[in-house]
C-alpha cells in the first residue's frame, strides 16, 4: 500500500502502521530542542556541527568571511523560522491522523507535505551529523543489530523517498 | 557541466577594486545523507530545470563532488544559496574566476 498517495486537490493521503507513528511522535520535539539549542545560535567555526551543517556556510572563501557573516546575520532568523514553521506544521499533522484498523491516516496539503519533507531532511542531516557519516551509504532498513540511530537513518530516507515520489508524481 | 557561468571579458584592473561585472557561481557540494531523488527534486523546483538537467547536475554532484547549478549577481546568487540551506543542501558561493 502506497504511504504516500496524491488524492487531487494538491493533497496527498499518508498512511502508517501504529509503529511507524509512534517512532515519529517524538521527532519533531527532539529537533526543536535542538533548534532552540543555546549552542545553535552561534555560527562559524566554534558552532556545534548539527548546527553548523543545518545553517551552513554561504561563502569558503577565507576572503569572503566578512560576507559570510553578513549573510548570517541577515539570513539566519529566517531560515530558522522556515524550520520552526515545519516543525510546527509536522506537528500537527501527527495529532490530527485518524487510526483505523490499525493503520494511521491523515491528509496532507501541498504546504504540509513540504513541510514532512524539509523536516525528514533535517533530522536526517542532523542523524548523519549525530553517526558520523561522511561517507555515502546504503543500509537495509531491517538489518539486525545497526544501531538504532543507524535504522532510524535509514527508515527515514525510506520515508522521504516515497515523499519525493509522490510530490514528483 | 551542464551550467557553465557566462564568461564576461575581464578588463585589467587591481585585485582590490569592486568588480561587479564578475558573476558568482552557487556550488552544491556531495553529501552522504541527501537523498539522490530529492536533490533532483529541489533543482527541479528551486531552479525550474528539467528533469534531465536536474539529474545531470545531481550525478555531478555525486560523482565529481560539487556542481554549479546557477550563477550571477551576488545578490541573485545569495538568494540561490539561502533558498538551498532551507532545502538542507550544502551550498555555496564564490566569484567565478
Amino acid at each position: 500500500m502506497a504511504i504516500f498517495k496524491r488524492i487531487g486537490g494538491n493533497r496527498l493521503r499518508f498512511r502508517l502502521s501504529l509503529e511507524e507513528v509512534s517512532l515519529l511522535h517524538d521527532l519533531p520535539e527532539q529537533l526543536r530542542e535542538l533548534l532552540g539549542d543555546e549552542r545553535a545560535s552561534q555560527t562559524g567555526e566554534g558552532a556545534d556541527p548539527v548546527t553548523r551543517r543545518l545553517f551552513p556556510p554561504a561563502y569558503l572563501e577565507p576572503a569572503d568571511a566578512e560576507q559570510d557573516a553578513e549573510f548570517h546575520r541577515l539570513m539566519r532568523d529566517d531560515l530558522l523560522r522556515t524550520k520552526l514553521d515545519q516543525l510546527e506544521l509536522v506537528s500537527k499533522t501527527l495529532a490530527r491522523g485518524n487510526v483505523s484498523s490499525r493503520r494511521w491516516t491523515v491528509e496532507l496539503s501541498e504546504e504540509e507535505a513540504a513541510a514532512w519533507l524539509g523536516v525528514l531532511n533535517d533530522v536526517r542531516l542532523a542523524l548523519g551529523v549525530r553517526l558520523g557519516i561522511t561517507e555515502d551509504f546504503d543500509v537495509p532498513v531491517d538489518l539486525p543489530g545497526q544501531p538504532p540511530e543507524l535504522q532510524l537513518l535509514a527508515y527515514l530516507g525510506w520515508l522521504q523517498e516515497h515523499l519525493v515520489e509522490a510530490l514528483s508524481a | 557541466m551542464a551550467s557553465t557561468a557566462p564568461t564576461k571579458e575581464r578588463t585589467e584592473q587591481p585585485e582590490d577594486v569592486a568588480e561587479p561585472d564578475v558573476p558568482w557561481i552557487v556550488i552544491v557540494w556531495n553529501d552522504p545523507i541527501n537523498l539522490m531523488s530529492y536533490v533532483v527534486f529541489v533543482f527541479q523546483k528551486l531552479f525550474g530545470y528539467s528533469k534531465e538537467k536536474a539529474t545531470k547536475l545531481m550525478l555531478d554532484v555525486h560523482h565529481k563532488g560539487k556542481a554549479v547549478v546557477s550563477s550571477g549577481p551576488r545578490e541573485r546568487a545569495e538568494l540561490d544559496v539561502y533558498r538551498l540551506h532551507s532545502y538542507g543542501l550544502w551550498a555555496t558561493m564564490q566569484k567565478d574566476r
